[in-house]
């Protein structure tokens, strides 16, 4: 199995799933930490909230159990954005880009109307995840 | 402190990976939508099949601890529906969009934004959700293989054997 996918200078999904799950293991093993990323948009929205209304966050039911604080899955998304930064600009893939080109194709290269389909599609995908309890 | 610098570096090894596997655009997650390209599931079944290996392994030899999550059928099954919704909208998931923005397609920043604010909405419903949704089928801290009364491994070697079913007919399509 060649490392190199042909077209796009990117990795074999295969081998990059792989050592991701390598990842995984150790950091079950050495740290103790399941890899996980949605309650830190919990988390974080918590904190944001404290700064405006600390005695209603620290009332809330939600917010008793994923407590607004820095921890070791909000460093990690943390993490995935500088991982993502350092490995897009060693091989060249890095694009600052507002609107995706298979987007761009179907519904144009207006950068509002794909920001509020974003937005609106984050707040109902956090909504689901966070109920489903992913 | 070291829990903290475990996590930024679990992180930037995770994302790095996620990178070159070019996963997290939204093209691929689209792509994978609209079964057109199925990178992104060729890369997370790879990463659970190694996963579940080693974790079990690991915890046979009484090495790590599993983090059972509860089956609640009622808010598995209408958020999974939920999330997909939005996931389908906004092409990348909550950990994907960090990663995006890390390669510069910075539309991500516009679901990061929504995310937090779903997160908020539904720290305000939770307690109605903790009256309703989350009692509808609420099974507990079960496994599969407890559910099905099956060896841990015995599962593990058919979810292992159905996934390289399914990349051999991904390639055959061209996925």
């Amino acid at each position: 199995m060649p490392l190199k996918s042909s077209h796009d200078g990117g990795w074999n999904p295969y081998v990059a799933g792989a050592l991701s799950g390598v990842v995984s293991i150790l950091s079950v093993w050495v740290a103790g930490r399941f890899l996980g990323a949605s309650t830190t948009f919990v988390r974080t929205a918590g904190l944001i909230e404290s700064l405006f209304a600390p005695e209603r966050v620290a009332q809330m039911e939600l917010f008793r159990l994923e407590i607004p604080q820095i921890d070791w899955q909000w460093m990690f998304v943390v993490g995935i954005l500088l991982g993502s930064l350092l490995s897009s600009l060693s091989d060249g893939s890095f694009r600052w880009q507002a609107v995706p080109d298979m987007w761009a194709e179907k519904f144009g290269s207006n950068k509002l109307t794909r920001g509020l389909t974003a937005f609106s599609g984050g707040v109902i995908a956090m909504f689901g995840a966070r109920l489903a309890g992913g | 402190m070291s829990d903290l610098l475990y996590g930024v570096i679990t992180g930037i090894l995770f994302g790095f990976l996620l990178q070159k596997g070019r996963v997290l655009r939204y093209d691929k997650q689209l792509g994978a939508l609209r079964l057109k390209d199925m990178t992104i599931v060729k890369f997370m079944l790879s990463s659970i099949m190694v996963g579940m290996v080693g974790v079990y392994f690991l915890s046979d030899l009484g090495l790590v601890k599993l983090s059972i999550r509860g089956i609640n059928l009622g808010a598995n099954i209408l958020g999974g529906l939920t999330f997909g919704i939005g996931w389908a909208l906004l092409g990348y998931c909550p950990g994907t969009s960090l990663g995006a923005v890390g390669e510069g397609r910075w539309d991500g920043l516009w679901g990061i934004a929504g995310m937090l604010v779903g997160a908020a909405i539904y720290a305000e419903a939770f307690p109605v959700m903790q009256s309703t949704v989350l009692t509808w089928g609420n099974l507990g801290r079960i496994t599969l293989p407890q559910l099905l009364g099956l060896n841990h491994w015995l599962v593990i070697i058919l979810f292992i054997g159905g996934s390289l079913a399914l990349f051999r007919f991904f390639e055959k399509q061209g996925w």
